[in-house]
């Protein structure tokens, strides 16, 4: 498979504090790759390095083979990639509709915007996304699953090559996750490259070919997600190190 | 359905009859032409206040600097038709030039986020009157520029600039008023195609959360100075009509802080980021100033003239819609609905009961 996005030794500094140190990557075409780590590791900030909101302050980040680090994220969204977010951040006085109109008009290939056109790739978009029935409510009234799934639609109707899901399942109960779960297959399945940050175990060991794990902005781990998850490395970091020798009071 | 095709029609039949009104109101001569200026003026208000809201309203960019662009837009006018170019070619040049000069002071200030927006362009405002008022002197001594100056004037400092009336100034005014009426709707038409095509949208989603309208793919910074060049240009083309109506113009008139802050109190009074809601303001605004700055309260003893009130009351007005509708008046017209529908509604289930 094709490497469809690279990074290589990517570091991000915010004033004196390293949040990311030396972090190379690979995501190739077709692959969900899932990025774990505990709170502060450096997981949505390598995300906002890539689509260019903190822009790394060393380092490289490839898609396709060409540079994108130094590209503004209304550029890199136009290539190719989409993030969600996580704390959502719909547009709250529009419709659902025109929420995802926004991300069909200015995203990938539509440099002359029909208002029709448009209006039909989001319609498609709802309808994929299972949004369709609430269409024509306010973004700010929809209850957070719905605004998980609104994020995620309105990356979507920007027809992105790479879709970096930024923690779609957390907050959510046991079905929703399943249900989420399904969409992100979906996602594959139509031909989207997923790159996701996620908490829910249960979520990213089940749909991730492949895991990286961040520890102090830096990777300590990578590989298939049974392997990963026995590696003693990631557990010292989630559990503490006398959890990972097996000394642990509480094991 | 049958309540929209209702609505449409009461729509049409208030709205026909009073666009007849506007039209007639050169021929019925009403209060010795009175009428026709005070119409004038609030073509003139709705213009720009429909521009203002393109940027302030549609992007949520709140400018307290439009004033720069209404000043220029009348002193481009001025200067041109003095040195005999003729008056109605300079028109566009002063929206272009309205148009340029939002280039550039909005590229270094669009950068700047809400309120920080707001305050630098209230220095920009000052910044530009002082520079008008003192720009004759500035050039004056200055070999290169020195050519600009036509009988040692340019600008003509605190005195502004007086343009020669025409012969026929009962024609000249009428015209003027079609004039302005015609690009009061062509204001609103472009304020119309703005809201609902591509353009209106990527404003929208600016406004309401910039960093998520850039993942989606927005080019922010480009599309805000779109949007502040836009509405600059329709205002410069108000100043420079401003400008040929009343022959004369000075530094404090236009470029002053109050036609800044008109700007801004008509949208917000009326309805910000709608279509019609600057059209509601600017109307409120200009009957409101024409009745308090002709009005005077007589308390036996004292007599106090109202004409410095008027700011007064648009404060408390402002002060008003913030705290309790900031939809303005368009927002009290729906909350009425609501109330109209939920009574009806009662009164026909109280009917079916019985």
């Amino acid at each position: 498979m094709a490497i469809l996005l690279e990074g290589r030794k990517v570091s991000r500094n915010f004033g004196g504090l390293a949040a990311l140190l030396n972090v190379n990557f690979q995501v190739r075409s077709g692959e969900i790759v899932g990025l774990i780590g505990p709170n502060g590791a450096g997981k949505t900030t390598l995300f906002r390095c890539i689509t260019g909101v903190h822009p790394p302050t060393f380092g490289r980040i490839l898609f396709k083979g060409e540079d994108i680090s130094k590209l503004m994220p209304h550029h890199i969204c136009v290539m190719g990639i989409t993030n969600t977010h996580q704390v959502v951040k719909p547009f709250p006085e529009m419709t659902v509709l025109d929420n995802v109109r926004v991300g069909a008009f200015f995203g990938k290939g539509w440099v002359r915007g029909e208002v029709k056109d448009a209006t039909q790739e989001a319609l498609r978009v709802l309808e994929f996304t299972g949004l369709t029935s609430k269409a024509n409510f306010l973004a700010r009234n929809l209850t957070l699953p719905d605004r998980k799934r609104l994020e995620v639609a309105r990356a979507l109707a920007t027809r992105p090559e790479l879709l970096l899901l930024d923690e779609v399942v957390a907050g959510l109960n046991p079905t929703e996750v399943d249900r989420m779960i399904r969409l992100i297959q979906q996602l594959r399945e139509s031909g989207i490259t997923i790159f996701m940050v996620e908490h829910v175990m249960r979520a990213v060991l089940s749909v991730s070919d492949r895991l990286i794990v961040l520890n102090f902005g830096e990777k300590i781990a990578e590989g298939p997600p049974d392997e990963v998850a026995r590696n003693p490395q990631v557990i010292e970091a989630y559990l503490g190190k006398n959890y990972a020798s097996g000394k642990s009071h509480y094991a | 359905m049958r309540v929209k095709e209702m609505s449409r029609s009461w729509k049409l039949w208030v709205g026909g009859p009073v666009l007849a009104f506007l039209v007639l109101i050169p021929f019925l001569e009403l209060q010795g032409g009175y009428l026709q200026t005070l119409g004038f003026l609030t073509f003139l208000y709705i213009t720009m206040s429909t521009a203002w809201n393109i940027l302030g309203g549609y992007a949520g960019q709140t400018s307290f600097g439009h004033a720069t662009f209404y000043g220029l837009g009348a002193y481009t006018t001025c200067i041109l038709t003095l040195r005999g170019i003729p008056a109605l070619l300079t028109i566009p040049v002063a929206g272009m030039i309205a148009s340029l000069y939002g280039l550039l002071w909005g590229y270094p200030c669009l950068r700047l986020r809400g309120q920080y927006f707001a305050i630098a362009t209230i220095g920009v405002g000052e910044a530009t009157r002082l520079l008008m008022l003192n720009l004759d002197d500035l050039i004056k001594n200055n070999s290169l520029l020195k050519g600009f100056l036509q009988k040692g004037v340019l600008t003509g400092g605190a005195t502004g600039l007086m343009l020669p009336t025409p012969p026929d100034i009962q024609a000249y005014a009428t015209a003027f008023y079609y004039g302005v009426m015609g690009l009061m709707f062509f204001a609103l038409f472009v304020s119309w195609r703005v809201k609902n095509g591509k353009f209106g949208l990527g404003l929208f989603a600016i406004n309401m959360d910039m960093d998520a309208a850039e993942t989606v793919g927005v080019n922010t910074t480009r599309y805000k100075i779109l949007a502040l060049m836009l509405s600059a240009f329709l205002v410069g083309i108000s100043g420079s009509i401003y400008a040929q109506y009343v022959f004369y113009i000075d530094p404090q008139t236009v470029f002053g802080f109050p036609m800044s802050i008109a700007m801004v109190l008509m949208p917000i009074i009326g309805g910000i980021g709608t279509l019609i809601g600057p059209v509601l303001g600017a109307v409120f605004y200009i009957v409101v100033q024409d009745r308090i700055l002709t009005a005077n309260l007589n308390l036996g003893l004292i007599k106090l003239s109202l004409s410095s009130l008027h700011l007064l009351v648009y404060g408390g007005l402002l002060v008003l819609i913030i705290l309790f509708e900031p939809k303005g008046l368009l927002g009290v017209h729906h909350r009425f609905n609501i109330w109209w529908n939920k009574r009806k509604r009662r009164s026909l289930a109280a009917t079916e009961k019985a």
